[in-house]
């Protein structure tokens, strides 16, 4: 469905992309995952033809977005990081508007806004301007208005941002659906549990432009999915003895790879700390998961390695 | 090209005006409040210069027309400015409409509302200011036209050159009051100083206005008017889309 091959994008002197590839297939549910400007808007905002990629080519159900972008454009529904809806106007006419522009008419209009509406919980707010919605129905109306045209590429960059939990799982929800009816979903977050509930197929990690690894879920945690044991303390200790892998993650926190037990690993750092007279704050044990994943793939680049 | 989509983008925005038409209303409604109070000075100034039959309407009419019509330049401006400050112009390009559909779409609106200012006024006018059209109606309605597609080109090619709405709300306000000024809108051509009378024919406004008068004093054409109305719509049109980038980011009205 989706192929992107040695994307390279570049704002300034700013490497948004550096060789990016995806392949996203029908039904798939692929999650980008990075810090915010790991370049996964930019990504997204290239699959969608919005930036020009200053290299590399992109084909959405076989057609080259390059070439063809109208064509191109038809193959899917874009639900942006911000949420974009006509505040002025009705959420039926919110959506009436990107479903006449996707082609839908009359009947065939009336009957899709009606079933997206009952799908996204807006049936009773049809009526209602969409500046008189709640931040939650805001962004289920955003959300809902790239559906009509049941588009064979969804992307969905951040869509769950500032909503409260009911809001972010039945969106979720939703999107599992959409994928079982045999839509490829591209998914961008950065968080982490959203990627586990969605049971995305397919994570991709992104790094400074750069994809540091791709593979589902349970792939990376065998891979990558180390453990590791965060030390929070209350002031950060002067000629503190560290092993060797341990990352300074803020300015009192440090992240330590525990490569046996992280219990065991723990035992013997506090041991040590005791005769430093450092004031320990917190122990967070962090077995292997998409968390412990994310963290030995960033670090691995922070430290200078390869992942 | 669609024209199903370049429609449903005219009647989004058509309908957003709809739920706010306080917007345009008082474009189109104020030239005809303005008119009265200043046609009698116009009727004295023709008097003046021998014209004993004329109202002062000949004036003030296509005066208002011209300058407040000039106003509206900015609600094309307003139809892109308010995508971006409503996060909705990416939504819009992503979707399946082309570049050409939206322009095109988003050019109904302000064609509406020039079209609703022109009839209003003139009509009005014909009914209550003693405006007596001796030359062609329709040769009004031809300079009303084509002066209509300068100010929708103009709109496109403003928000093309400026980055914020505040850029583009500054240059339409101060060039709706100089051209108006040069092209003897505001004020009867024949009493503009010397070096305005010179720069007159430099701007859209003069011809617009020299357009009106003879469509309306009747014996000379209006083709010469329309012909370089086209031309400067042109203009437009060529920095329009030399300087309009989709991907351009505006900052809209906050």
């Amino acid at each position: 469905m989706l192929k992107v091959r040695e994307v390279h994008k570049s704002y300034g002197p700013v490497k948004a992309l550096r060789g990016v590839d995806l392949d996203v297939d029908q039904g798939e549910i692929v999650a980008l995952l990075g810090q915010n400007g790991a370049g996964k808007s930019t990504l997204v905002s290239v699959i969608a033809g919005l930036r020009k990629p200053d290299r590399g080519d992109v084909w959405l159900n076989g057609i080259d977005a390059s070439t063809h972008p109208n064509l191109a454009r038809r193959q899917l529904g874009l639900a942006p990081q911000d949420t974009g809806i006509y505040p002025t106007v009705s959420a039926f006419d919110n959506l009436r508007f990107f479903g006449e522009l996707a082609g839908l008419r009359r009947r065939d209009l009336k009957r899709r806004i009606d079933e997206v509406a009952e799908a996204f919980s807006l049936g009773d707010l049809l009526d209602r301007r969409a500046r008189h919605l709640s931040g939650g129905e805001m962004r289920r109306l955003h959300t809902a208005m790239i559906v009509l045209h049941r588009p064979p590429l969804l992307l969905l960059d951040e869509v769950t941002a500032g909503v409260d939990v009911q809001t972010r799982n039945q969106l979720l929800e939703l999107i599992v659906s959409l994928a079982d009816q045999g839509s490829a979903v591209v998914y961008s977050t950065h968080y982490l549990h959203e990627i586990e509930t969605l049971g995305a197929h397919k994570v991709m990690i992104l790094h400074e432009g750069q994809v540091l690894t791709t593979g589902s879920i349970p792939h990376l945690i065998s891979t990558f999915g180390g453990s590791f044991v965060e030390l929070t303390f209350d002031e950060l200790p002067a000629g503190l003895h560290l092993p060797a892998g341990t990352v300074v993650v803020a300015e009192n926190i440090l992240r330590i790879p525990a490569d046996d037990s992280p219990a065991v690993t723990a035992a013997g750092l506090v041991g040590g700390l005791d005769q430093s007279g450092a004031a320990l704050r917190e122990i967070k044990l962090l077995q292997p998961s998409l968390e412990s994943v994310f963290l030995s793939v960033t670090t691995g680049v922070a430290n200078g390695g390869p992942s | 090209m669609s024209l199903g989509r370049i429609s449903a983008i005219a009647r989004q925005d058509l309908r957003i005006l709809r739920t706010d038409p306080m917007a345009v209303v008082p474009l189109i409604v104020l030239p005809l409040v303005v008119a009265p109070f200043l046609q009698p000075a116009f009727k004295a100034a023709f008097h003046f210069a021998g014209l004993h039959r004329a109202t002062g309407a000949e004036q003030v009419v296509p005066g208002m027309a011209v300058t407040f019509g000039f106003f509206l330049v900015m609600n094309t401006c307003s139809g892109f400015f308010r995508e971006h400050a409503w996060r909705t112009w990416d939504r819009l390009r992503a979707s399946q409409a082309g570049a050409a559909e939206i322009l095109l779409g988003k050019m109904v609106t302000p064609l509406v509302e020039i079209t609703l200012q022109f009839v209003l006024l003139f009509g009005v006018a014909g009914l209550l200011l003693d405006l007596h059209v001796r030359g062609s109606w329709l040769g009004l309605c031809a300079v009303g036209c084509s002066f209509a597609v300068f100010l929708v080109t103009t709109g496109i090619a403003v928000t093309g050159v400026c980055r914020t709405y505040m850029q583009a709300n500054a240059a339409v306000a101060v060039s709706a009051l100089v051209m108006g000024g040069c092209a003897g809108a505001l004020v009867p051509y024949a009493l503009l100083p010397p070096w305005a009378q010179n720069v007159a024919p430099l701007v859209p406004s003069y011809w617009a206005m020299q357009g009106y008068k003879h469509a309306i004093f009747g014996g000379q054409t209006v083709l010469l008017s329309i012909l370089v109305l086209l031309g400067f719509s042109l203009v437009s049109t060529v920095v329009a889309v030399s300087r309009f980038r989709l991907d351009d980011p505006k900052i809209g009205p906050t």
